[in-house]
């Protein structure tokens, strides 16, 4: 075959050629992903994962990306970005070493921190062929603005919409110094950007290499057939489900601007093979910054919970959501004026997620879960040492999850909107802070009673060795976690201060509490819902988790119709 | 007469090798692995190969007990205890979920559950300081308690701890005290890294298989002493150094990727011998490949090795040769799903049924039946002929397959062979790809070693599709895991913390740290193998300030704070592709290597007495669409000898593997009878 031919599609492909394309368009990406990971400065990335790497075809459609990565990336973070690059240029614009950048709030609708960076990719003869973009979103470690306090995005940072950051393989040096001065971090920041900048181009050369190999026809014949046969998987499950409309509400305890319950509530149109995620009765764009965008946002939340309900194999591209239709309008949390406050946008993020794949109960049971804790569970220290040295530590906690068809809810973990993200170990933190963990131990009676139990969640103390400021954001703790067909709900979180001398009180949120040497910061975390009725709970469950201390006897008692005869065996009531 | 014997005892097969120091050649055999009596498979292989156990010098024997009994859950009844508010640490992990879209995500069990985790009142400090000290009338308590729940082995933890070993120890040498005949081990005998998580884990872990690796490696040592055997039995440690019996039974975790690493050991031989600096290692098997990269005659370490993988397995702190691992063997299941998508692997067809062509009613088309298929596999030969392929079933296997894909016509099936080859070449060149691209290591500059049944037959092919331009296939690579242990030398490697910013003062501080590490490291050495000779390798993790990832740097040849600067940005750069030559640099951890060079078989000896005629036979051999089927020499390895040369097509065939030379390609065999290949150049 010609590697050169110059039409834009071949009519045909063979089975094997379209595979090794498959495969390599999705091993680029996670190589990319790899390099990123392991080139990155700061923390988010490569301790967090906040990022993800894609390949989009020349119209910004998500062909291919990183398996790794949050969840919330994977719903075509980079996507947007891309297509509004071409909205503003145009293709003839977008040259071979052109390098642009995207944090947008009118583009993608998240805080400013998630920066898209892509470079188009032209392959065929004289590279004049363009066959994509290798795009990169990294969550950029400070891009100035004063969340959590703004009121508007104009307060949270630097914004910068469609701007080329490198022209024909050329820096534009302005563009640097506009980014450097107006971070608080500009040596992290510049070393996290010559990361995806490195990331971008080598990406777009193995691209350029594969498109080449076999031609860019047979290259775009791949790509197409690549969409299509993930479009059809995802029909595939939809026709699965009965059709029929589904809904789900629940509430977050307040809107971060006032007491006023926060409701999240969806319906869910099942409809032959296409799937309807209809926001239209969620809660208002509110003042306090945890809104998002259509797209960062609603349509974000929409396709996580759609890839969940799809199951981990499938790896996602644009045609895994053609079928998936989304009704949002203007003016809605996840559907935000772009000048709105976004700075914690995720804050909802867990909780829709999991209120979208609780509408389908009925329509799935044997793939959704009771509820998980759904909350960041945020808490932070900050002051000074004894030595005068300033700290400052976010920690968060991570809860049970809801029990499924087959198994105990399991956990803890971090929430649906968090993948492979890993907890600070306590040695370090003991290290680097004026704090000692005097307990961190799974939450007993946190998971919710049922046919399988929910995953617990954990508590763990924190002792102050010197005072410090305290600052909290604990969420659900009046809509805890629901079960399922029957299952009871799990326990949600409490954070609580014990005091010397006093009475233990909630202080699950706080925006600058002072603690003093001796204080015991003690969180819990909630637990997830269960599965099934408990009086379906096989006994040697109920006695295997009694053995463990999961249950404790009086719970057991309570939510199982069980007792125990005089040699202290566990019998059913009848 | 006086042999050394290397044993590698695997699922599947018990490997022998055993080497006449006196006459200088080796001998192989092989036997089916006997699970209900290991030495009887052991004293088997020696009848076969004819050595007695009195002429035995030393036995290095490497195993896959250890990570099978881990994966397996079949390990002893074990209790942990841990500082009084953390018997959940073990159970927590880090809250992440690897696998991000699973709905239904579990990780894998804790090695201890949860009613047999303890709870005493201990603390020390993260300065280290102590601020409980352990209860004497607690510890005589609790181990009443564990005698009530017939504990046979006990694991220990507290906070901290790595920076204050002590409590660990004083409650360690009280239970002993008090529970004798019960297995106890500390998490600071296993490692003095920190992070509470992994350090629990892998002290539970060596806990749940300390009890039975005593008794086998005892076992073994008595029977063979029994047998008349008078000389040292030594097992193979993950680290690539063989252990002595005495720190087997004390940190068995160290033998946990005891089988695979026999390969990787004999890659770096033959790369020193060979003067080859730089090599990828690639070992393929019936159900798995895997690489691992020697990069300036060293192969990368990994501090902490995941059992059963990564995305639900729990983590060991134990020095492991940084091997990737993917689902891609011969025995491969090639496979579409609903939407008709063509998957290789990870299912494999195993050893039963097999692969089609095994003819035992494997009825789904493998990678073994594609080669068969291809022509590049004789199927009157494989394993010396002692399994003849049934050809015709491997065609339907492939006819049934192409026919749902699409394929038609006469070269259907051909056509589907070739495109199975071709998906697993990418998923292998994956493989590769993570050891070296993803550190800053170009494939290009590093020979492909190839190993294993399947390395031969598919190293030309991953060569092209990552552009490597040369490929050597050492003697015996269907025995080269048992090759490679006959070549181990002693080894032992120690960790300590150590934080502190890059500056004169704190160089002369870690040098002190590595003074120690290495007296303390030599007197074992002295005293396991009577080692007088030994070399130490020093390696500090370090990074910038601020960051929160380490990278390994060895400091061997760095005398001081400038060199150190120096070494560490060269090095970053050359991983990163960027570095900051003013920033601030910190210490984290001091890792030290001890060798002591064993007694080493001459590698000149080590191939097959030559026999048989160099001229080759030939027979119609498949290499891509544009050439179809060609005619090809068919080679048979023990009949070349030194210094021939010929050029592809040609098959080179040997009891155990065979191998490919493309067309244009040339090969030859070299000084050590390793067969090396030089692709055309166009081709990378």
């Amino acid at each position: 075959m010609n590697a050169f031919e110059t039409t834009s599609n071949a009519k045909s492909i063979d089975a094997i050629s379209l595979e090794v394309i498959r495969h390599s368009l999705i091993s680029i990406t996670n190589q990319i992903d790899a390099n990123i990971k392991r080139t990155a400065f700061s923390p988010y990335i490569y301790e967090y994962n906040d990022f993800a790497v894609g390949f989009t075809d020349p119209d910004g459609q998500l062909v291919a990306q990183c398996t790794g990565g949050m969840p919330p990336f994977v719903a075509d973070s980079v996507g947007m970005a891309v297509r509004d690059g071409l909205q503003i240029y145009g293709r003839e614009k977008l040259h071979h070493g052109d390098v642009i950048l995207c944090n947008h709030a009118a583009v993608q609708g998240q805080h400013l921190n998630n920066t898209v960076m892509y470079t188009p990719v032209y392959a065929g003869l004289h590279r004049s062929l363009l066959v994509g973009f290798f795009a990169i979103n990294v969550h950029w470690i400070d891009i100035g603005g004063s969340v959590p306090h703004s009121k508007d995005i104009f307060m949270e940072g630097l914004q910068l919409r469609s701007i080329k950051l490198w022209s024909k393989g050329e820096p534009i040096e302005e563009v640097y110094r506009i980014i450097e001065n107006n971070t608080r971090l500009p040596k992290e920041l510049l070393g996290d950007i010559a990361a995806q900048l490195a990331g971008c181009i080598f990406g777009c050369d193995l691209i350029r290499q594969l498109a080449d190999r076999y031609g860019v026809p047979v290259f775009f014949k791949a790509v197409e057939i690549v969409l299509d046969q993930s479009e059809a998987a995802a029909r595939s499950v939809i026709r699965s489900m009965p059709d029929g409309v589904y809904h789900a509400e629940t509430f977050l305890d307040n809107d971060r601007s006032s007491e006023n319950l926060m409701p999240i509530r969806v319906k869910v149109i099942v409809a032959g093979d296409e799937l309807t995620v209809d926001y239209s009765d969620m809660a208002d764009q509110v003042e306090g910054p945890i809104n998002s965008g259509y797209f960062g946002g609603g349509q974000t939340t929409a396709r996580v919970a759609f890839k969940y309900l799809l199951g981990a194999n499938e790896s996602a591209n644009e045609g895994t959501f053609r079928p998936l239709k989304l009704v949002l309008p203007a003016g809605k949390v996840l559907s935000a004026d772009p000048t709105a406050p976004m700075g914690n946008y995720s804050t909802p993020f867990p909780t829709v997620i999991d209120t979208v794949i609780k509408a389908l109960e009925k329509a799935l049971p044997d793939r959704v879960p009771g509820g998980h804790f759904a909350t960041h569970s945020g808490i932070r220290f900050h002051g000074r040492r004894s030595d005068g040295s300033y700290f400052d530590s976010h920690d968060s906690g991570h809860g049970g999850w809801g029990a499924c068809s087959t198994h105990d809810g399991s956990g803890p973990y971090r929430t649906m909107a968090h993948g492979d993200t890993r907890i600070i170990p306590l040695e370090l933190q003991e290290v680097s802070l004026p704090i000692r963990i005097v307990e961190f131990c799974l939450r007993e009676d946190s998971g919710g009673a049922g046919k399988f139990r929910g995953g617990l969640g954990f508590r763990k103390k924190y002792l102050m060795l010197g005072a410090c400021t305290l600052q909290t954001n604990l969420d659900r703790t009046k809509f805890p976690p629901w079960g399922v067909h029957g299952g009871k709900e799990g326990l949600p979180g409490r954070f609580l201060l014990e005091r010397v001398g006093e009475e233990p009180r909630d202080i699950s949120k706080q925006k600058g509490m002072k603690l003093q040497a001796g204080d015991i910061v003690c969180v819990e975390t909630g637990g997830g819902g269960g599965y099934g009725p408990p009086a379906e709970r096989a006994l040697k469950h109920i006695q295997a988790d009694l053995d463990a201390g999961y249950v404790s006897l009086r719970l057991v008692c309570n939510d199982y119709p069980v007792s125990f005869n005089g040699n202290g065996i566990l019998q059913p009531i009848n | 007469m006086t042999y050394v014997v290397a044993l590698d005892i695997g699922g599947t097969f018990t490997d022998l090798a055993a080497y006449d120091s006196g006459a200088g050649y080796a001998i192989f055999t092989k036997s089916p692995t006997n699970y209900s009596n290991f030495v009887e498979g052991m004293l088997d292989c020696l009848r076969k190969a004819n050595v007695r156990p009195n002429e035995i010098e030393f036995v290095n024997h490497g195993t896959t007990l250890v990570i099978n009994s881990l994966i397996q859950r079949r390990g002893a009844t074990s209790a942990l205890i841990t500082t009084k508010g953390f018997r959940d640490v073990l159970e927590i992990a880090r809250g992440n979920r690897p696998d991000p879209f699973d709905l239904h995500y579990t990780r894998d069990v804790p090695l201890i559950p949860r009613h047999m985790r303890f709870e005493i009142a201990e603390r020390i400090s993260s300065d280290g300081s102590p601020l409980t000290n352990p209860d004497r009338a607690e510890i005589e308590v609790l181990a009443k308690r564990l005698t009530l729940e017939g504990v046979e082995s006990i694991a220990i933890f507290f906070m901290n701890s790595y920076i204050n070993p002590n409590h660990e120890k004083l409650v360690a040498e009280m239970l002993r005290a008090l529970l004798p005949g019960v297995y106890v081990t500390t998490s600071t005998e296993l490692t003095l890294e920190w992070y509470e998580y992994e350090r629990v884990s892998t002290v539970a872990a060596n806990a749940f298989v300390g009890p039975q690796v005593n008794t086998y490696v005892k076992q073994l040592e008595g029977d063979l002493l029994t047998q008349g055997f008078s000389g040292s039995l030594f097992m193979m440690g993950s680290n690539g150094g063989l252990l002595s019996v005495d720190r087997t039974c004390r940190q068995p975790i160290a033998l946990v990727e005891s089988g695979p690493i026999g390969g990787c050991i004999g890659a770096g031989a033959y790369a020193e011998a060979l003067g080859l600096k730089n090599i990828i290692a690639f070992d393929m098997g019936g159900t798995t490949a895997k690489c691992a990269l020697l990069e300036n005659g060293h192969f990368s370490i990994e501090g902490t090795y995941y059992v059963g993988g990564y995305l639900k397995g729990v983590p060991i702190r134990s020095p492991v040769i940084d091997i990737v691992e993917v689902g891609s063997g011969g025995g491969s299941i090639a496979w579409l799903d609903p939407q008709h998508r063509l998957h290789v692997g990870p299912e494999s067809a195993g050893s039963s049924p097999g692969p089609a062509c095994y003819g035992r009613g494997g009825a789904q088309a493998t990678v073994t039946d594609a080669n068969v298929v291809l022509g590049r596999i004789n199927p009157e030969r494989f394993l010396g002929g002692e399994l003849a392929l049934d050809t015709q079933a491997a065609t339907d296997v492939m006819d049934a397959l192409s026919g749902r894909l699409g394929f038609e016509g006469p070269n259907a099936v051909v056509q589907m062979a070739d495109g199975i080859l071709a998906i697993s070449t990418v998923i292998m060149g994956g493989a590769i790809k993570q050891v070296s691209l993803q550190h800053g290591f170009d494939p290009r500059d590093f020979a492909l070693f190839c190993y294993g049944g399947g390395g031969p037959l598919h190293g030309s092919a991953l060569a092209r599709e990552l552009s490597i331009p040369t490929v050597v296939i050492p003697p015996e690579p269907g025995n080269f895991s048992a090759v490679g242990m006959l070549l181990a030398d002693a080894r032992i490697d120690s960790a300590e913390v150590f934080a502190g910013t890059l500056c004169s003062d704190i160089v002369s501080a870690i040098n002190n740290t590595f003074l120690r590490l290495e007296a303390d490291a030599a007197g074992s050495l002295q005293k396991e193998f009577g080692a007088t000779e030994i070399f130490f390798e020093r390696v500090a993790e370090m990074r910038y300030v601020g960051q929160r990832h380490n990278i390994r740097l060895s400091l061997s040849n760095a005398r001081d704070d400038i060199d150190i600067r120096g070494l560490f940005t060269k090095d970053y750069k050359r991983r990163y592709g960027h570095a900051d030559p003013g920033a601030e640099i910190e210490f984290q951890m001091a890792h030290l290597s001890a060798f002591a060079r064993r007694p080493r078989p001459n590698l000149s000896h080590m191939p097959r007495a030559q026999t048989g005629t160099v001229q080759p036979t030939s027979r119609e051999v498949y290499f891509d669409a544009a050439m179809g089927a060609i005619p090809t020499p068919v080679y048979q390895r023990v009949a070349l000898p030194r210094g021939f040369e010929a050029c592809g097509p040609a098959v080179i065939e040997e009891y155990g593997s065979t191998t490919i030379v493309w067309p244009g390609d040339r090969f030859e065999i070299g000084q050590l009878f390793e067969i090396c290949i030089h692709l055309k150049a166009e081709t990378t």
